[in-house]
C-alpha cells in the first residue's frame, strides 16, 4: 500500500482497468465468441489481480490478466461452437463504387466472418489479436504463453484456411 | 526473399512498400493480403467497461468481507485439530491394551519392557502401555505364562490374588475359584486373601476358595500348556472339564455323581477324542461325542 505504483492502490487498479480491460475482454471474446462469458472472464481476471495485487507488479499486470484469462478459458470445458458476431463493417475506403461492388464486398465480408468463426480457437485468437487489435507477434506470444514461432504458424494456418474456404465456393 | 517471411513482416506492420508489392504479384499471397486487410475491418462487439467495473467492485467487496472469515476460521480449525490430536494422544496412550484369546486359541506377545507373555486359551490380559517401565501391572483372567525381564516390580492382578515379581518365569492360572501359581525361575511373591507367600523357583502353589491347598515342588521346566497339553495334579473333575471347554468349543453334560472325582494327568489340546480318553479312561468313565455336545457318564 505504501508503494504508489502498487496495484493494491485503488487509483492504480482503476487505471489498469481503464487501460487494459477492453483488450482483455476482446481477447476473451475472440476465444469464446460469447459476450457474457467474456464479461465473466474479465471480471474474474481483475478480481484475481486485486486479490494478488501484492504479488503482481504494475508492469506485469497486463501479462497477468491475459494469462489468467487464458487459463480460466482453458478450464471452462464446455464451450459451444463459436459464432463470432462482428458488429460493424467499417465503411469501404473507396467512396464511389457501384452497387454491384458494394454487394460483392458485403458478401465477401459475410463469408469472411463465417470463415473466421470456423477457425480453431487458437488460430482465431492469434489472428484477430493481430488483425483487429493490431498486436505484434511478440505481444501475442507473451499473452498466449507461446513462442513467436508458434504465433507465426498459427497466423499462416489461419490465412491458409481462410483462403481455402473461399476457394471451395 | 521467402514470401512467407515477408507476409509475417507485413502482418507485423514491418514490411516495406516494395515488399508488399512483391507479395501482391503472387496470386496466393495477394489472396492472403486481401483476407488480412478485410479482417482488419471487423469490429468486435462493444465492451461495457463501466458495467463490468461495477460488478468487479461489488464482487471485490464481497470477497474482502468473505475473506476475513476464512482466515479466522482456518486458524480455529488448526487449533481444533491440534487440540484433538493432543487429547486423542493422551487418551489413547492412557488407554489400556487388552489381549484376549478365545477357546482353542493361544497368543504370545511382548510387553513394552520385552517381557514375554504367553496367554492360554479363553483368557484375557489387560495392561497400560503408558509408563509401563515404572508401573508393570497387568490384570489377568484365565491362564498365562510370563517371562519377566529384570526391572521394577512386575505384578499380575487376578480376582483371587496378586503375584509380584522382579524378573522371573512363572505361570498363573486363575479360573473360577482356582488360583495356581508355578514359579520356574527366580522368586515370586503371591498374595491372596490375607496371606503372602514367597514362592521360590521350582515350586508351585494352588489356592482353592481362598485357601491354600497345595504347596509343593514342581519338576517341570515350563508349563505343559505351552506344548499344547493341560496337566493336573489331584484336581477336581469340574476344573478339568472346564479347562477342556477352554480348549475345545464344546458343551459337556455330566452326572453330578462324578463331580467329586479327582484327576491327575494331562490332556492334549489337539485332539478332542484323545483328550476325552485321557480324562475318562483313568476315572473309568464313558463318553459320547455328538458334534459339539459331549456327554460323560459313569460306566
Amino acid at each position: 500500500m505504501k508503494d504508489p505504483d502498487s496495484v493494491c492502490n485503488e487509483a492504480v487498479f482503476n487505471q489498469v482497468y481503464n487501460d487494459i480491460s477492453q483488450s482483455v475482454w476482446r481477447f476473451a471474446y475472440y476465444k469464446c465468441g460469447d459476450e457474457a462469458q467474456a464479461d465473466d472472464l474479465v471480471q474474474d481476471a481483475f478480481i484475481k489481480l486485486w486479490s494478488n495485487c501484492a504479488k503482481v507488479a504494475l508492469a506485469k499486470a497486463k501479462s497477468f490478466l491475459f494469462t489468467v484469462t487464458n487459463n480460466a478459458f482453458l478450464n471452462q470445458i464446455a464451450h459451444k461452437k463459436v459464432v463470432l458476431k462482428h458488429a460493424q463493417l467499417t465503411p469501404s475506403k473507396v467512396d464511389n463504387e457501384s452497387p454491384e461492388f458494394v454487394l460483392e464486398e458485403k458478401q465477401y465480408h459475410k463469408k469472411l466472418q463465417d470463415a473466421i468463426s470456423n477457425l480453431s480457437e487458437a488460430q482465431r485468437t492469434a489472428f484477430l489479436l493481430n488483425r483487429i487489435d493490431g498486436m505484434k507477434y511478440a505481444e501475442i506470444a507473451e499473452h498466449l504463453n507461446i513462442s513467436v514461432k508458434a504465433v507465426e504458424k498459427r497466423m499462416s494456418q489461419a490465412l491458409k484456411q481462410l483462403r481455402s474456404e473461399f476457394k471451395n465456393i | 526473399m521467402d514470401k512467407h517471411y515477408i507476409l509475417h513482416k507485413y502482418l507485423n506492420k514491418e514490411a516495406t512498400p516494395d515488399e508488399i508489392a512483391q507479395l501482391r504479384s503472387d496470386p496466393e499471397f495477394a489472396d492472403y493480403l486481401r483476407l488480412a486487410e478485410a479482417s482488419s475491418g471487423f469490429e468486435p462487439p462493444q465492451f461495457n467497461a463501466s458495467a463490468n467495473f461495477d460488478v468487479i467492485h461489488s464482487r471485490r467487496e464481497k470477497k474482502l468481507s468473505g475473506q476475513a472469515k476464512p482466515a479466522y476460521s482456518r486458524l480455529l480449525k488448526i487449533a481444533a485439530i491440534m487440540v484433538l490430536v493432543v487429547v486423542s494422544y493422551v487418551f489413547i496412550s492412557s488407554l489400556s491394551t487388552t489381549v484376549t484369546t478365545d477357546v482353542a486359541q493361544k497368543e504370545t506377545f511382548t510387553l513394552p519392557d520385552n517381557s514375554i507373555v504367553q496367554l492360554n486359551s479363553n483368557s484375557e490380559i489387560n495392561y497400560k502401555k503408558r509408563n509401563w517401565k515404572n508401573n508393570r501391572l497387568l490384570k489377568l483372567e484365565g491362564e498365562a505364562y510370563f517371562k519377566v525381564s529384570k526391572g521394577n516390580a512386575f505384578t499380575v492382578e487376578t480376582p483371587q490374588g496378586d503375584v509380584t515379581v522382579l524378573g522371573t518365569q512363572f505361570n498363573v492360572f486363575s479360573r473360577d475359584t482356582i488360583f495356581n501359581v508355578k514359579c520356574f525361575e527366580g522368586l515370586v511373591s503371591v498374595a491372596f486373601n490375607d496371606t503372602l507367600i514367597k514362592l521360590p523357583a521350582g515350586n508351585k502353589l494352588k489356592v482353592e476358595n481362598n485357601k491354600l491347598v497345595v504347596y509343593t515342588t514342581t519338576t517341570t521346566q515350563e508349563p505343559a500348556w505351552i506344548y499344547n497339553e493341560s496337566s493336573f495334579e489331584n484336581a477336581s473333575l469340574i476344573t478339568v472339564l472346564n479347562e477342556l471347554k477352554s480348549h475345545y468349543p464344546i458343551t459337556i453334560t455330566s452326572p453330578h455323581s462324578i463331580a467329586n472325582k479327582r484327576f491327575t494327568g494331562s490332556f492334549t489340546h489337539e485332539n478332542l477324542n484323545s483328550a476325552l480318553r485321557s480324562i475318562c479312561d483313568p476315572l473309568q468313565l464313558g463318553y459320547t461325542v455328538d458334534g459339539n455336545d459331549v456327554t460323560i457318564y459313569a460306566k
